[in-house]
């Protein structure tokens, strides 16, 4: 074979394989998903298949082919933060008069309906009126120790918190959202003060919608790390093997029994359970007593059964400890020993790997742990795992605290949270000012508690633990040990939240039940199925072999587009359906044309390899034309178009630029593969007669 | 197979009349549809709530649903029902809590009937501040869209080639608007007006640019090979040695979305229909309606000679 013909025939399989590539993530998820929707109900089947496979479906799940919310069910949330209330709520109470109120109704009555600046035309309106600014809001202490223009430093202000208020919202949301669990839920930002929420496979739409607004709860607790915690944790631990053990075997026993003998099974079940678990639990005791091991002579496998059995919620846990400050943490076990074994004085750290996590927040939820708790002490988990999310696919970890059960701080105190950096250190940190009240109680907490840690909580999730060095007094704290001004940025919208409830409103909600969006997906993938079938069909049936080489085009077509948007990880919806269509019609026509214009040449008496070249070089002009005209017109759909406009348009333009390479390039070389092997006929459904 | 012998038909002598009557066709279907209730605007663009639940063993009509609906607590709820028996279309002027006021319906309606098993296919509530900035973003788009595409045929073929294309493609999209808005009426189908029927339009749009732009080619090509034929000569010339073309594209592209129209289920139905009445429009229009300007702009605004058809057989 020539190095021309090679080349021809990298030109036909180097895209097929490229798009089966990127689609092989799609196809693996969907078998993965079934093999593991059929192990539903057996939840030790579940674990172990999750175990197994629970990377290699998190990978397929994010590379595929993703089907939009009008395809697939779900909810759709599109929030506004209402900026105008923010600046209402920011005013000093005492000092909002009439023609401040009359300020803020003009400029919602000018932005209702328009894209204009909420901001800038509250702020033009002000000046226009000849207002001062410094007459209703407050200029913090150190904005006015700076100096400086008083209005500007206030415009500043105003101009910060509304950034800020999208910022502290989605924070806010993403956290919330994220306790539940939810696959794939998509929050981004549109805009500068819109935020776009989709959530697939929503089963309960009232209480997503109330858990949107509700609004955070800041709190500061002191964080109380020691034996207690450990003690709590093996008290958790006494709780859950009873019932935790007995699950499966309720499910392994109660297969051909009546309703009630499987509960009154499960029921004897449990309570052997309990007193079996019990009297292991002494038994550990007793050995670790004598230092001797319970689980010695065990295979590996049954060793790791075993202590999830008898420590379902410590096993989770990875403890760390240092003797103080300036000693480095040892990684230490929990495992077969009791609160008395570990030292009282000292630093303890916890963490809970990243894949354990939401077993772990759903345990800690559960009615009879939360009874089993002591009642001045409760467990949190950090916010974001520790560190840089690490490439590899290790696991991450999240800190777990122990901290006092009754805030001895609320957020409300906080007036003002920003980033800054430490002048001598150049480290990231947070400034943040208090109200005089707070001020005084943030003093007399700090002052008591130097050297121990405080966290910082939002909606239940911990966002910093920082070390008190001294007594703070004036309320206004630095907050050191950020890692990056990313970390630190976050931690600033976040105490932020104690002084500015961000106001959103949802203004515009869609939810797609999932019968539709099963019914949907099934009769859109079959009658598309059949009317690509038809189109094969009919261009095999009119243009003979050619038309074979054409639908070997067309089929290349669909699937890079499908591939290509997969690649880019993209969203398939229903206008991008349509875009599909129209590029498929294209790809269809220009085949069409070629072909037209090959029979033309060939009844005109041409060979044919001259009936090819003349074909393909005629068509070309009308095929690069009609496809470039519908490539510029998807830019201002891209650009202007909203959602599902645009979704038309990407599909449409990934459709027409594959058509151009697909119907001009492969099919042509198909064609010349032909003719380079000697052909001097070959049937496209021409008159034979010609 | 070949089925379209090398033909010489007529395509332009009776252009002006053809033109005229679509013209005027298009204009007073226009003028219809804007009388009052005559388009049906989705919330997309209207704003409100709508809610679509499903009766499993279809045991309520429509005036039933309304009485359940009024009980609930929303008067004068308005109640469609689309081509599917059981189905019900419920929307109510109000918005900020679609899913507070799907979930009471839904269980309104499960207490109201039963007997029968009620489920909330969908729900949407848009707020009229995005309804109106769908439709003017929509507007925009589409307008630049337009834009585009004449600038871009003017500067391949010429300034008279770019216009006949957006006259014909005005035509195609108000035409194909005007029977679906017809076709709402019938109550077979889920024509309204929606942020996912504009993609139809888009399409109708994409197709008949091609379509356009295949026969334009053509005589861009003739011109060059016959030198001195006279415009129409060479206008009717092209479109019989593209017709082939022409057909079988359209033939295959509409059957395709037949099978969509009847197969496709309530999300592709309303969608394939409007696209079929679209490029059914499309094909008419890029033989009767952008070839007869492309000749009476030619003629009459910039003064060329276009000629009379040289009616020779073939």
């Amino acid at each position: 074979m020539s190095s021309k013909t090679w080349s021809k025939w990298l030109l036909i399989l180097l895209p097929i394989v490229a798009g089966a590539y990127l689609l092989w993530p799609t196809y693996n998820y969907y078998r993965m998903n079934q093999e593991r929707e059929s192990l539903i109900g057996d939840s030790a089947a579940l674990e172990s298949w999750d175990l197994a496979n629970g990377e290699d479906f998190a990978k397929a799940r994010n590379a595929r082919l993703k089907l939009g919310l009008d395809l697939r069910g779900g909810m759709y949330v599109t929030l506004e933060v209402d900026i105008l209330k923010l600046i209402e709520e920011s005013a000093d109470p005492l000092s909002v008069d009439e023609d401040f109120t009359s300020i803020l109704e003009k400029t919602r009555t000018q932005t209702d309906n328009t894209d204009l600046d909420v901001l800038d035309t509250y702020l033009a309106n002000f000046r226009a009126s000849g207002k001062s600014l410094l007459q209703y809001f407050p200029l913090s202490s150190s904005d006015e120790a700076k100096g400086g223009d008083p209005e500007k430093a206030i415009e500043e202000k105003l101009r910060n918190d509304a950034a800020g208020a999208v910022d502290q919202a989605m924070e806010v949301i993403r956290q919330r959202i994220n306790k539940y669990d939810l696959s794939e839920v998509n929050i981004q930002k549109q805009g500068a003060r819109r935020i776009v929420i989709e959530l697939p496979d929503v089963k309960d739409e009232k209480e997503i919608r109330s858990l949107i607004q509700t609004t955070a709860r800041l709190e500061f607790k002191r964080v109380m790390m020691n034996r207690d915690l450990i003690r709590t944790f093996y008290t958790i631990d006494n709780v859950l093997k009873g019932v935790v053990a007995a699950e499966p075997v309720v499910d392994t026993t109660a297969t051909d029994s009546t309703a009630v003998a499987k509960d009154s099974a499960a029921i004897a079940k449990a309570d052997t359970a309990k007193k079996d678990t019990a009297a292991a639990a002494t038994a550990a005791t007793d050995t670790s007593k004598k230092n001797a091991n319970p689980y010695a002579g065990l295979s590996d496998d049954e060793v790791a059964r075993r202590v999830k059995r008898d420590y379902p919620f410590t096993y989770m846990l990875t403890g760390l400890f240092a003797q103080s400050e300036k000693s480095s943490f040892q990684n230490f076990d929990l495992i077969l020993k009791k609160a008395e074994d570990f030292p009282e004085q000292g630093i303890y750290n916890f963490v809970v790997s990243g894949t354990m996590l939401q077993q772990f927040l759903k345990y800690l939820e559960r009615p009879d742990v939360k009874r089993a708790m002591p009642a001045d002490l409760d467990i949190v988990v950090a916010a974001r795992p520790e560190g840089t999310p690490a490439k590899d696919g290790t696991p991450e970890f999240y800190n777990v605290y122990g901290v006092v059960r009754e805030a001895d701080l609320t957020g409300d105190v906080v007036t003002e949270a920003f980033p800054s950096f430490d002048q001598s250190s150049n480290q990231p940190m947070v400034l943040m000012e208090m109200t005089g009240e707070g001020a005084e109680r943030w003093a007399q907490i700090t002052g008591a508690n130097i050297g121990k840690r405080i966290a910082i909580i939002l909606d239940g999730r911990v966002y910093s633990a920082p070390t008190v060095q001294n007594k703070i007094t004036g309320g206004s704290s630095q907050i050191t040990g950020a890692t990056s001004p990313e970390e630190a940025n976050l931690l600033a919208v976040v105490l932020k939240a104690g002084a500015l409830k961000a106001p959103v409103k949802i203004i515009e909600e869609r939810v797609v039940g999932p019968s539709l969006g099963e019914d949907s997906i099934r009769r859109g993938v079959m009658s598309s199925l059949l009317s690509f079938a038809l189109i094969v069909l009919f261009m095999l049936a009119y243009y003979a072999w050619g038309g074979g080489l054409a639908d070997i085009a067309l089929m290349m077509n669909v699937l890079l587009v499908i591939a290509g948007l997969a690649g880019f990880g993209g969203t398939l919806t229903l206008p991008g359906i349509a875009g599909i269509i129209l590029s498929t019609a294209m790809a269809v026509d220009a085949n069409i044309l070629i072909f037209e214009r090959m029979r033309e040449e060939l009844y005109a008496g041409k060979t044919l390899k001259a009936a090819i070249d003349q074909g393909f070089e005629k068509a070309w002009s009308a095929i690069i034309d009609s496809n470039l005209t519908n490539i510029l017109a998807t830019v201002p759909l891209l650009i202007w178009g909203s959602g599902p406009v645009r979704g038309f348009a990407v599909t449409l333009l990934v459709g027409a630029v594959i058509t151009l390479f697909t119907a001009v390039v492969v099919t042509r070389a198909m064609f010349t593969l032909i003719a380079a092997s000697g052909a001097t006929t070959f049937n496209i459904g021409q008159k034979r007669t010609a | 197979m070949d089925l379209i012998k090398k033909t010489n038909i007529d395509f332009v002598s009776n252009r002006v009349a053809i033109f005229r009557a679509s013209v005027i066709i298009a204009l007073i279907g226009l003028a219809a549809t804007f009388l009052p209730g005559m388009i049906d605007l989705g919330i997309d663009f209207t704003g409100g709530t709508q809610i679509t639940v499903k009766f499993a063993k279809q045991s309520a009509s429509a005036d039933q649903v309304r009485a359940a609906v009024g009980e609930i607590g929303f008067g004068g709820a308005e109640i469609k029902s689309f081509g599917t028996t059981g189905e019900y279309l419920i929307r109510i002027n109000e918005t900020g809590r679609a899913s507070e006021i799907s979930a009471d319906i839904v269980a309104g309606l499960q207490k109201s009937f039963s007997n029968d098993t009620v489920t909330l296919l969908g729900a949407d509530n848009v707020d009229p501040k995005v309804s109106s900035e769908l439709a003017f973003d929509s507007a925009l788009s589409l307008f630049l869209a337009t834009i585009i595409i004449l600038l871009y045929v003017a500067f391949r073929f010429q300034f008279a080639y770019g216009l006949s294309a957006i006259v014909a493609l005005a035509h195609d999209v108000v035409l194909a608007f005007v029977v679906s808005v017809l076709f709402n009426k019938t109550g077979l189908l889920n024509l309204e007006l929606s942020i996912n029927s504009l993609a139809a339009y888009l399409t109708i749009l994409g197709y008949s640019i091609n379509d356009k732009v295949v026969v334009f080619d053509r005589i861009r090509e003739n011109r060059e090979k016959h030198k001195g034929m006279s415009l129409v000569d060479l206008v009717n010339l092209s479109l019989n040695e593209t017709l082939s073309r022409t057909l079988i594209t359209g033939v295959s592209v509409l059957a395709a979305l037949l099978v969509m129209v009847f197969l496709g289920g309530d999300v592709l139905e309303g969608f394939a229909f409007t696209m079929f009445i679209g490029i059914v429009i499309g094909t008419f229009s890029s033989i009767y309606i952008a070839s007869a300007f492309l000749i009476w702009y030619s003629d009459r605004v910039q003064h060329k000679n276009v000629g009379e058809l040289h009616t020779k057989k073939a």
